[in-house]
């Protein structure tokens, strides 16, 4: 008869190594939601250390609005050199875009970019794939912290609009539960799209480091980022309303500015064709923006975990690339 | 012992010593810069046909960023050589991307990936194997450039009212001499900054833009156009361009296309020079100091 399990002394395992009690299968499953916080709260911390150590604070803060102030500035030349009546009324509206696609740019490109970083630059990717934290998880982590370094630059490229640029702006007129609702689920459409590039860049050479800002430059003429959809040919104005960022847009343009001009009504447009001549109010844009965005996040989930299991099999994960 | 030279363990030539060894023919020097150049340029041309995905990513989706502006002015119903400007100004960009992605950016990478060390030691000269990372990318963005420019043309119907063919084919090789000549520079300064580089090279996309006048005729900004024009040769090269594809278009006070050429001859000798003494300076750094080629310093 076998002895019982308690009887067996304790610090010696199966295999009787001192200090060792046996395998406790709990540790391979881990501790759930709160490991899975504890993985995203250090990617988060690790992320903000790699983008803002770097250098002294005064550099870092200018790094980090030069880029969404100056695509402002050259937008706003362009309506300048035009002059009219059109070009005072859309100023709000594209420093307003401008701003906005900071975030998309931070968004997109990060977790794409800490994928090359780690595997190219770190080469730690490996490492990180076989740690006990959850490999999305952890590129969420440090995709979180480019997006409020994108955040930060809107934000200021706003003020700036507001301050220097003449741009009307009223905050008792703003639509405060609008602004926060579209914001939290622009994040997570925003984010979607980030995780669908860092599933192209697990494939994809060292050069990559441009793919998010194409990818995201591609989005820019079809979401209404800087002009109505109304120029745009019928079907391209079709692919951009199937955009959640279209959406976001959309309903922080609402926000804020609600007397501003729309981005997706006018004579001719989709919309117009599609639902009627009257702009889409806050209630109907917040309903396109979940549904576009729920089904963003789902096709994000799926082509990572297809990109994860392909880059695992062709041993692509600690491949490092040049050319 | 005979005092005849035995055939050499270091060169194919009979020498007395390694210190003779090293003396080097001016054609055999010249011969292995060209291959160094080659030998550079190949793995970014192979790259091209192994990785199919840059057809997307870096040519049809710029366009697709270059089309937005398009669309900017036509919703502003802007005159139609605006539209030119926007594209002539999009297929500027592969050059200038080119230069801070895969040139400036281009010697930390290779610090990291190990290859740094080996460029150093190589008996070649480091302009040789920038030059080839050039000639490599060159292939890239002029074909990014080609396609901005003919779908552009096609799709959004820009007419070019070109006179003076020559000075602008002279203008086009003088700025990308240029480019690349500061691209030389920039390389040699973020491998000297070190993690710097990546968030220095993201710097220096839209500031530039902005200041060079990518969709607008840079004399419009007035002073800051004016210290683009002395200084950043995207900015000067596409305002001498921009003045010679489109005759008749509004400059804004910026010189005429001629001495706009004279300033990129001067840009071009001057970034090259520095280019080399830079380059050189590295490498003596590289050699006393022993860490400049090392990872994660």
């Amino acid at each position: 008869m076998a002895a019982p399990a308690a009887t067996r002394p304790l610090g010696l395992g199966p295999i009787g190594l001192s200090g060792w009690d046996g395998l406790d299968p709990a540790r391979t499953r881990g501790r759930g939601w709160r490991d899975l916080w504890r993985s995203y709260r250090t990617a988060v911390r690790l992320g903000w250390e790699i983008e803002a150590n770097w250098t002294d604070p005064l550099l870092f803060f200018v790094h980090s609005i030069a880029q969404p102030v100056s695509s402002a500035l050259i937008l706003i030349v362009m309506l300048e050199i035009v002059g009219g009546a059109a070009s005072r009324e859309f100023r709000g509206y594209v420093v307003t875009g401008s701003a906005l696609w900071s975030i998309v740019i931070s968004g997109v490109g990060g977790l794409a970019w800490s994928v090359l970083d780690d595997r190219e630059t770190y080469r730690m990717l490996r490492y990180l794939y076989v740690s006990p934290s959850d490999f999305l998880v952890v590129l969420l982590g440090r995709g979180t912290a480019r997006i409020a370094i994108g955040a930060m630059g809107a934000s200021i490229t706003l003020a700036v609009g507001i301050a220097l640029l003449g741009i009307p702006f009223d905050p008792g007129r703003v639509n405060w539960p609008l602004l926060a609702v579209s914001m939290v689920l622009g994040l997570a459409a925003i984010v979607a799209g980030g995780v669908l590039m860092a599933a192209v860049c697990l494939h994809a050479r060292q050069e990559a480091w441009s793919y998010p800002e194409a990818a995201a430059g591609a989005l820019f003429l079809v979401t209404g980022a800087v002009f109505p959809l109304a120029v745009l040919p019928s079907a391209v104005q079709l692919v951009g309303l199937a955009m959640p960022i279209t959406w976001w847009l959309a309903a922080v343009r609402l926000a804020l500015f609600p007397d501003g001009p729309s981005s997706l009504a006018g004579t001719g447009t989709a919309w117009a064709a599609l639902a009627g001549p009257v702009p889409p109010d806050a209630g109907q844009t917040l309903l396109a923006l979940l549904v576009t965005g729920a089904l963003g996040v789902l096709a994000a989930a799926i082509v990572f975990r297809a990109s994860e299991r392909r880059a695992k099999d062709r041993g692509l994960l600690d491949q490092t690339t040049g050319s | 012992m005979t005092g005849t030279p035995a055939r050499s363990a270091w060169v194919g030539r009979p020498t007395a010593g390694p210190r003779e060894a090293a003396v080097w023919s001016t054609r055999r020097r010249v011969v292995t810069e060209l291959r160094a150049v080659r030998g550079r340029a190949y793995p970014r041309l192979n790259g091209l046909f192994r990785e199919k995905s840059w057809l997307l990513f870096e040519i049809l989706l710029p366009f697709l960023t270059t089309s937005a502006f398009v669309f900017v002015y036509r919703a502003l119903e802007a005159p139609a050589e605006y539209v030119g400007f926007v594209v002539l100004g999009g297929a500027m960009t592969a050059f200038w991307l080119d230069v801070i992605w895969m040139m400036a950016h281009q010697l930390y990478l290779e610090k990291h990936q190990g290859n740094l060390e080996l460029y150093f030691t190589a008996p070649v000269d480091l302009m040789s194997v920038l030059f080839g990372m050039a000639v490599g990318g060159l292939v890239i963005s002029s074909l990014r450039a080609i396609v901005a420019l003919v779908v552009g043309t096609a799709v959004y119907g820009v007419t070019f009212s070109v006179t003076h063919w020559l000075l602008l084919a002279a203008v086009f090789v003088l700025t990308l001499a240029s480019i690349y000549g500061l691209g030389m520079i920039l390389a040699s300064l973020f491998l000297m900054w070190g993690r710097e580089a990546w968030h220095l090279t993201q710097l220096l996309t839209e500031p530039i833009y902005f200041v060079s006048g990518l969709n607008f005729p840079v004399g419009r900004l007035g002073l800051l156009g004016a210290l683009a024009v002395a200084t950043i040769p995207l900015a000067v090269g596409l305002d001498a361009m921009r003045q010679l594809a489109f005759s008749g278009a509004p400059s804004f006070g910026t010189p005429p296309p001629e001495i706009e050429a004279l300033i990129l001859v001067g840009m071009t000798v001057v970034y090259l020079a520095v280019a080399r003494f830079s380059l050189g300076v590295l490498e003596r750094l590289a050699r006393r100091e022993g860490r400049l080629t090392l990872r994660w310093q």
